[in-house]
């Protein structure tokens, strides 16, 4: 038995210091509410504006630091409105000239991100560029804390409160207007949100690998699920569960924990990619979807079918 | 006929409605109105404006001169009584969401923000799937379904919604001849139990089988009645023979 209670004692090593229990609840957070809001931005088709937006978030970093040192209300704050201004930005950039969206997000992003790097070096306190880019989670004070408590209770608040409105905008936003929604309130809200996610995340992995908690649980749950809720709710706990995970690897393996969340969600969605039941490049090489019964259905009698011709294709 | 002079109390009134894109307008100065229990066509050259007309009645486009009403009421207010049917380039076919859950959100606005599915609600939507004979596929995502029965699924949507007036653009578009017939039935079907249907369509050939009264645009309102009537020579040479002014450039 000694080896066993030796395993539990070392597992529960890192619940005995403070700041390994700040940065556990802090990942459980960040994890579940990101995974949550993923699954709008990947049906929205948004990864890749959600990445222009967390690498913008840096000039806004970099002026907090300069005007308010390190406390993590500006920076939030600061985040936040850049990451905002570039969005904004470059729809106005779209809308009068002939540059189309993508471009114009990525000039504006780039840009941002270069002038966040210059002004970081007219920070008043001394400020590690690393810590911005990867985040350093065992640094997760209770300002942070507090300000992962808020980001999840006004995001899944936010989300759950508008799901359907937000479910119908995502499926078709033509036909969402028709019924009534304010598409582009829902849509405005949705970015608020995302950037909210992003600079929450920030002090676990960073900006650069801010991104991967926000698209990839959600990810490996389309391609497992045909539910819009169980996609929700799977993105959610498969973000916890990682960013969890992650936290304990890089804790047992002294590796930073922001590229230890990332490859353990990764491994998930590897195996989702290869043997998810439905659409898993695996079970698709051995068995396609087959049809064989419904096709000889029409055959015979067409049962349920009260046209006079049953449809082809199905 | 039902397409008279104006009749503010009729299920679908248009007065003076005149729509523009970058101050080229696409319909001009546009009046009718319309009884239920009809499945009209929508007629037309290219840039005649129909997918106008349809996206005005639909709310998505402000229109610059004249109003809509449905049943007496301005539209801003009867966003429920409307069903728009998206043309099926514009459907994420790969969303998760299967025939039932697409049926069920035409109920959301009834449900409201947070209320959970009543009886009724449920009743509503079994009916709907048992209208358009989607109840065996109803587990079905909607990729799975063949192009007649996923048209089928989003009319199960707009009975599911209770919606009055059906708003369809192009549905016969791409879709091979036995899921015409299906998706023709489903629109008898529809206008026996007293909905307006407004359809745009492309082919004039089977024009008199399909809809039971017609509208022919040509920027301006051409003629509308009938069918037959609507379509004669006349009116079609009226239509077709005469360039939709476009602005000062042309555009296909």
């Amino acid at each position: 038995m000694t080896w066993f209670s030796h395993l539990f004692t070392s597992l529960l090593e890192p619940f005995g210091y403070s700041f390994m229990q700040r940065a556990l609840l802090s990942c459980a957070l960040i994890g579940f509410t990101n995974g949550f809001l993923g699954t709008f931005i990947i049906l929205r088709r948004q990864a890749l504006l959600a990445d222009a937006l967390s690498h913008s978030l840096l000039p806004g970093l970099a002026l907090a630091a300069m005007i308010v040192g390190l406390s993590p209300g500006g920076l939030l704050l600061g985040g936040l409105l850049a990451a905002l201004f570039v969005a904004l930005g470059a729809q106005v950039m779209a809308r009068n000239s002939r540059l189309k969206e993508e471009t114009a997000v990525a000039s504006l992003y780039i840009i941002a991100f270069a002038l966040g790097i210059v002004l970081i070096r007219f920070a008043k306190v001394k400020v590690d560029l690393t810590h911005f880019l990867f985040g350093n989670i065992l640094g997760v004070g209770n300002g942070d804390l507090w300000i992962a408590y808020g980001a999840a209770f006004l995001t899944l608040g936010t989300l759950v409160l508008f799901q359907r409105p937000l479910l119908l905008t995502l499926f078709d936003a033509a036909v969402a207007q028709a019924s009534g929604i304010r598409v582009k309130w829902v849509e405005t809200g949705l970015l608020a949100l995302t950037v909210l996610g992003l600079v929450a995340s920030l002090q676990a992995v960073g900006v650069l690998l801010s991104l991967g908690l926000l698209i990839i649980p959600a990810a490996t749950a389309y391609l497992l699920t045909d539910s819009f809720n169980k996609m929700l709710w799977g993105g959610a706990f498969l973000g916890m569960i990682c960013a969890v995970g992650g936290l304990f690897l890089s804790f047992f393996a002294n590796i930073p924990s922001g590229p230890c969340i990332v490859m353990l969600m990764a491994v998930f969605l590897g195996a989702a990619y290869l043997f998810s039941p439905r659409y898993g490049v695996f079970f698709k090489l051995i068995r396609g979807r087959h049809y064989h019964e419904e096709s000889l259905e029409r055959w015979e009698g067409h049962q349920g079918h009260d046209h006079q011709v049953p449809d082809k294709n199905s | 006929m039902s397409i008279t002079l104006q009749d503010r109390q009729q299920m679908l009134c248009i007065e003076d409605l005149t729509v523009s894109y970058h101050r080229v307008p696409a319909i001009h100065h546009l009046s009718l109105s319309m009884g239920s229990g009809h499945c009209v066509g929508l007629f037309g050259p290219n840039g005649a404006g129909k997918s106008t007309l349809l996206k005005s009645i639909a709310g998505l486009l402000k229109p610059e001169t004249g109003q809509i009403l449905i049943e007496g009421i301005p539209l801003e207010k009867a966003a429920s009584l409307i069903a728009y049917l998206p043309q099926r380039e514009s459907v994420d076919w790969d969303f998760p969401v299967t025939v039932r859950g697409l049926v069920e959100m035409g109920r959301y606005h009834q449900v409201g923000l947070l209320g959970s599915f009543t009886q009724r609600d449920r009743r509503a939507v079994d009916e709907a799937l048992e209208l358009f004979n989607l109840t065996p596929l109803a587990r079905r995502q909607i990729k799975e379904l063949s192009g007649g029965q996923q048209q089928r699924a989003f009319l199960a949507r707009a009975w599911a919604q209770e919606a009055d007036l059906y708003l369809l653009d192009e549905p016969f578009g791409g879709l091979d001849r036995t899921s015409a017939t299906a998706l023709s039935s489903a629109l008898r079907t529809l206008r026996e139990r007293g909905k307006l249907l407004l359809v745009s369509h492309h082919a004039l050939a089977e024009a008199e089988s399909l809809f039971d009264s017609a509208i022919l645009l040509n920027g301006e309102l051409v003629a509308c009645g009938l069918t037959a009537e609507a379509l004669s020579p006349q009116n079609l040479e009226c239509a077709y023979g005469t360039a939709v002014y476009s602005g000062t450039h042309h555009h296909s």
